[in-house]
């Protein structure tokens, strides 16, 4: 056994505290979240099983319906809009244009700030009356803007993925800190040989960098399916239930006192984040510079 | 033909960056002014620049807020969090990255496999763990959840610094004598500095600026954190709209003031967590 290393005892006192750490907050909630999801319990009396009761009632609820719609849509706006865009950026800064240095700087920085200070930041303004956006809009257009960007039903979900979306500092750095490792001697041979920017961008800088743009997708879409703070913050979910996510769903559930359903919520974000990684990592995979699966 | 080279291939392109920056900077720098207007001056005109800086605002948000109690619990929290986190990781990225032993890699790769999983999948299960340990509404909730929470993503990037570190070292103070533990505190770990300042850092920021355990663990306000206050400014500062954006734009300082010094640090450990993949 460990044995074989004289060492053992040591190495065993150095693995307890993250052993016992690890155990308590990811072993032990990924198998009680699941054991949990198949109970109705308010998390004071006993539990009560009820099989796959709790997920018929949810696939069933339209609450869950638009809950799943709407993470859905933040998946794919964060994983390929928000990525998408930061990677066309990553690409123009990678060329060192003028204030380059900068412009990344100022890029990061809101993503240093909380999401929370953020979602305020945004929530004065989209305010109806008093807020910048308004404001700007009655400037540009000459008429009177008094849209309540975030109450309206088909303007709110747009609203909140607008103030996640633009923020691409992330993103961009690590995609740029990717392309910037090229050589440009690969990019000064290409010219002389006549290739365009967009023969270049596509055919030297996306492939080397593919994998780590599929990095970038995966984690965004990760979490896309797990938003919570800025709706929680702006609409609580509303209007009506039009801006709700399934974590929402969840944080709502538990304060409703049923801990079993809000552990099917629960369930439900793993086994589908586990599948989108899954999915993406196949299906898009990581290709090197000469085109094979890595 | 350099299509970016081209007016309009120029323009297109400063279009995009400017676009972003605008965005980046514009609606700070509009919070950051009318924090400084009057309640009056913020209902007549969002546009306008104060007339007089109200100073005051800022005076009223630390008061009306309780920035002080709100600041130093982000601290306590953040710091101990990161302190653990830091301790029991770097505990055993040593173990690991230096001695060989059954299961190793498989620790390894379990442990930095929980970077994937979405925590907030597991308000049931924590919640119920810290009310079973009866910390629930208390410090140390924080300080324990974080410092797990941070777990996988401190142990990689420590683990792959000190997998760096040449085992000579090591082996030359072992003949002088140094036992186990002194092999850890007085050869690896002091050799460790910038993995551990780089951990350290994202791991003090994410604790920072978390909110959704802070919501589900804690209730009262002699423990409430920075980013769980904001969320109660819209009640407590009602329709003083500047006093509360002054409380916002305070929030947001501390975690400014991090990037400014750290800012090498953040960027190398999130880059180095994404390329390797």
């Amino acid at each position: 056994m460990a044995t074989r290393n004289r060492n053992w005892k040591w190495i065993i006192i150095f693995l307890l505290p993250i052993a016992a750490m690890y155990i308590a907050f990811f072993i032990y909630p990924f198998i009680f979240v699941f054991i949990s999801s198949l109970m109705k319990w308010n998390g004071i009396s006993p539990m009560e099983f009820v099989g796959f009761g709790n997920y018929a009632k949810m696939f069933g609820a339209t609450t869950f319906q638009i809950s799943v719609r709407n993470n859905l849509i933040w998946a794919a706006s964060l994983g390929f809009l928000q990525v998408g865009l930061a990677t066309i950026v990553a690409f123009l800064l990678a060329r060192r244009p003028r204030f380059w240095k900068g412009l990344r700087t100022v890029y990061f920085v809101p993503k240093v700030i909380s999401g929370v200070a953020i979602a305020m930041l945004w929530k004065a303004v989209y305010n109806a009356e008093y807020g910048a956006l308004n404001a700007v809009l009655s400037l540009i257009t000459g008429q009177e803007w008094s849209l309540n960007w975030l109450g309206e039903f088909h303007t709110a979900l747009a609203a909140i993925i607008a103030q996640e979306v633009l923020y691409i500092g992330y993103f961009m750095i690590i995609i740029l800190a990717g392309v910037m490792s090229i050589p440009t001697s690969y990019y000064e041979a290409a010219e002389i040989d006549g290739a365009s920017v967009w023969q270049q961008e596509t055919l030297i800088t996306l492939p080397v960098v593919w994998g780590i743009v599929v990095t970038a997708m995966t984690l965004a879409m990760a979490y896309g399916l797990r938003h919570f703070e800025a709706t929680f913050l702006m609409t609580g979910g509303g209007p009506g239930h039009s801006t709700s996510t399934l974590a929402l769903m969840m944080y709502d559930k538990i304060g409703a006192r049923k801990l079993g359903e809000a552990s099917t919520l629960g369930t439900i974000l793993v086994v589908v984040g586990f599948l989108v990684i899954v999915t993406l990592n196949n299906t898009l995979g990581r290709k090197s510079l000469t085109g094979e699966d890595q | 033909m350099n299509i970016l080279k081209t007016v309009a291939g120029k323009t297109i392109k400063w279009v995009f960056l400017l676009f972003f920056f605008a965005v980046a900077v514009l609606p700070l720098v509009w919070l950051f002014l009318t924090s400084f207007k009057t309640e009056a001056e913020f209902i007549s005109y969002p546009l306008s620049m104060p007339a007089a800086w109200q100073f005051q605002n800022y005076i009223d948000a630390v008061n009306v807020a309780k920035m002080h109690i709100l600041f130093m619990n982000s601290v306590v929290i953040a710091s101990f969090a990161t302190l653990l986190n830091l301790l029991i990781t770097s505990m055993a990225a040593f173990v690991v990255s230096r001695e060989i032993f059954f299961l190793r890699n498989s620790i390894s790769n379990v442990i930095v496999a929980g970077v994937l999983m979405p925590i907030v999948a597991f308000m049931v299960p924590y919640l119920t763990l810290i009310r079973t340990l009866g910390l629930y509404d208390t410090r140390m909730a924080l300080v324990l959840t974080y410092a797990a929470i941070n777990i996988p993503i401190s142990f990689f990037l420590i683990k792959s610094f000190m997998i760096s570190i040449p085992k000579d070292l090591e082996d030359a103070a072992t003949i002088d004598g140094c036992s186990f533990s002194q092999r850890y505190t007085k050869v690896v770990l002091p050799l460790s500095r910038s993995g551990l300042v780089t951990a350290g850092t994202l791991t003090f920021i994410w604790s920072w600026n978390e909110f959704i355990y802070a919501l589900l663990l804690t209730s009262s306000s002699k423990v409430r954190t920075i980013q769980l206050g904001i969320s109660f400014f819209t009640t407590q500062f009602r329709s003083n709209y500047p006093a509360m954006y002054a409380a916002i734009v305070l929030a947001m300082i501390p975690s400014v003031l991090v990037y400014v010094f750290f800012h090498d640090k953040i960027i190398s450990g999130l880059t180095a967590g994404a390329v390797k993949g």
